[in-house]
């Protein structure tokens, strides 16, 4: 049986209508993630789990029990919130404990409870301090904790990493996963960052105006996303996009716009030729070439040599920005800028011109409505 | 330059000196002056040269003065807890909660805010003589168990609260009156405080009201027995109305000098923090 059913739930705020439709299940043990930009509904979704929003239309059920009408102390739910949502006059032991107390369970239960997520998140030396005397990480342990602590039947995360500095947030990304694959709760986790999604997830729904974009596990949103929001959302760098049309020559389907032509595998069949569709490639799919030598002082706009063959792009050199393993070169096709990641120690530089060849089974192909035109599935299956 | 600081912080210090004891000194005058006979009321010294307790002695003959200042007590205590209570549900309900009418009642609030209290004097008279309550509590205390200054204080107070702890909270298992006064209430202590001295001294410097609906002498309140006594000639020296008028001030600079820090903090505009 499914722990978390969303059935045709719609949320409106007055006239606007915020989620529309919404039907998701999510399995027992499972670590679904939300993941979309501001205003894409993914909070509200986890509120409404949580019972803190209204549904307007449609059900919620936690395991099997339809919970749409239940305040949120009868859902056997627990949150994390983004700004951790400690009460701040009182000890952690208090914030860790108050739910329980709330709930009559016998004092020595709680303390065995309270002792137990103090040890597994490292929390006993603090459990006598307030949160004012808590690092950012530490009051985010908290905040887990006082969740763990409930035993709930779901955790429901919103956006709990946001406030922390990059290499906490790396580091509290790891302990939640790990802790979720140990308590194997069913957990429902928002977040607007990708890569937590990707790292996190068994699951990734991707989200954009209250729509479920597209399901899936990480890997296959990465390698198939249906359509042109989720290519472009779902990976980092994000996914080159090219607008042009399609064209037919001698059986042959080509992909064409200003200043690249590129030979595409497969059968379009779908696709009339005037129809303007956008290819979208990864910037790490790109395998790029310098083809000369730096050019000494300012850029000129004498033509690129090299015509596209089919499946390379040539350009120049705008940008190169060296991480340290990879570099990200920005260049310009035609008017078109795109990105490629290398990871080559000497990426090519500024101003020179370089191809860059396209494999034609990592192109994605988007018809004019956004969606996938059959392509690049087709070939991977 | 150290020389030229110094004379500038002389400077500094001998005009706030001069300003503290032109506020200070009347009040002080006040104090010793309850302490002297008749003879030396009229001189400006500070210390009596025959200290005598006769005026609080006369003051408390001739007037129920210790029922009074209980009947104060009481009706300043009950005005100051009702408008602390009811008034920050109204506030949290005002802030926090969802419901329909709210914006209305916002700005019923703000009207109420803006009627002047002489307006509404006779009308609110008429009521308490017809509802039979001239010559009880109840018309001392039930006009005032509301306060719409004290309920915007708290709503604005209530507004910076994060919404992440009241939805913890509720996940926790809170009630939303529960959610008041074991969350809200702890954070809120700097509003909670001014609101108390603000509505405490109010009600305990009301005269006009209490002379309008209490007749009684033993219902009446200090202020009201003390104008009553003294422009009643019921004193008959200074000596006598300015011990009176000692008995007025001390609770409230007692229940200052208590709530002074909380008092201090939220005027200098408070927020939450941590």
């Amino acid at each position: 049986m499914p722990s978390v059913n969303f059935e045709h739930v719609t949320k409106r705020f007055g006239d606007a209508t915020v989620i529309e439709d919404f039907d998701l299940e999510v399995a027992d043990g499972e670590l679904l993630v939300l993941v979309g930009g501001s205003g894409s509904g993914k909070s509200t979704i986890l509120r409404m789990l949580a019972g803190l929003e209204t549904v307007t239309s449609g059900k919620i059920l936690i395991d099997g029990r339809d919970v749409t009408d239940l305040p949120p102390r009868d859902r056997d739910v627990a949150m994390v919130f983004q700004d951790y949502g400690l009460y701040p006059h009182m000890t952690v032991r208090e914030n860790l404990s108050l739910g329980l107390r709330l709930r009559k369970i016998p004092r020595e239960e709680i303390d065995r409870r309270v002792a137990w997520a103090g040890a597994i998140l490292g929390l006993e030396p603090l459990l006598d301090r307030k949160p004012k005397a808590l690092s950012g990480g530490q009051r985010q342990r908290v905040a887990m904790g006082r969740a763990m602590v409930r035993e709930p039947k779901v955790f429901l995360f919103d956006e709990p990493l946001s406030n922390l500095d990059a290499a906490l947030r790396a580091q509290m990304r790891i302990e939640i996963g790990g802790l979720q694959r140990r308590l194997k709760t069913t957990t429902v986790y928002v977040t607007h960052d990708q890569v937590e999604a990707m790292t996190l997830g068994d699951r990734i729904v991707v989200l954009a105006d209250g729509r479920i974009q597209q399901i899936g596990r990480p890997i296959d949103l990465y390698q198939n996303p249906v359509n042109r929001f989720v290519a472009g959302f779902i990976g980092t760098p994000a996914m080159n996009f090219l607008q042009g049309t399609l064209a037919s020559e001698g059986g042959r389907l080509y992909f064409s716009s200003e200043g690249a032509r590129l030979k595409l595998r497969g059968g379009t069949a779908s696709v009339t030729s005037s129809e303007p569709v956008t290819l979208g490639v990864r910037p790490e799919d790109l395998r790029v070439h310098t083809i000369d030598l730096p050019t000494t002082g300012v850029l000129d706009h004498s033509p690129i040599p090299g015509a596209s063959d089919g499946d390379t792009l040539t350009g120049r050199v705008l940008l190169v920005e060296r991480l340290g393993g990879t570099s990200h070169v920005h260049f310009q096709v035609g008017p078109h800028r795109l990105l490629a990641s290398v990871t080559s120690d000497s990426p090519p530089e500024l101003g020179t011109n370089i191809t860059a060849r396209v494999p034609a089974a990592r192109v994605h192909l988007f018809g004019g409505d956004g969606r996938v035109i059959g392509q690049s599935s087709s070939l991977r299956s | 330059m150290n020389a030229k600081r110094l004379a500038r912080r002389i400077g500094l210090y001998a005009g706030l000196t001069i300003a503290a004891l032109t506020f200070i000194y009347p009040f002080l005058w006040m104090a010793s002056s309850t302490f002297k006979p008749p003879i030396e009321v009229g001189s400006l010294a500070l210390i009596p040269h025959a200290p005598t307790l006769d005026n609080y002695r006369t003051m408390w003959a001739r007037a129920p003065f210790g029922r009074a200042l209980v009947n104060s007590v009481f009706v300043a205590t009950t005005i100051t807890l009702s408008v602390l209570v009811f008034g920050s549900m109204t506030a949290y309900a005002m802030a926090r909660l969802n419901f329909r009418g709210r914006p209305v009642l916002n700005a019923a609030v703000i009207a109420v805010l803006m009627v002047p209290g002489q307006l509404t004097l006779i009308p609110l008279y008429t009521l308490i003589v017809q509802l039979g309550w001239i010559d009880t509590y109840a018309a001392l205390i039930i006009p005032y168990l509301f306060n719409a200054t004290a309920i915007l204080m708290l709503r604005q107070f209530f507004l910076q609260i994060p919404q992440s702890l009241i939805d913890s909270a509720r996940m926790d298992g809170m009630s939303e009156p529960r959610i008041l006064f074991t969350i809200f209430w702890p954070l809120s202590k700097p509003v909670l405080s001014i609101v108390a001295i603000f509505t405490f001294m109010g009600a305990w410097n009301e005269v006009l009201w209490p002379l309008l609906v209490v007749r009684e002498q033993n219902l009446m309140t200090l202020p009201q027995l003390l104008t009553v006594f003294a422009l009643g000639g019921g004193a008959g020296t200074v000596g006598v109305s300015l011990a009176s008028a000692m008995v007025l001030v001390v609770p409230v600079i007692a229940a200052y000098a208590f709530l002074q820090r909380s008092f201090i903090e939220s005027m200098a505009g408070s927020g939450i923090k941590g």
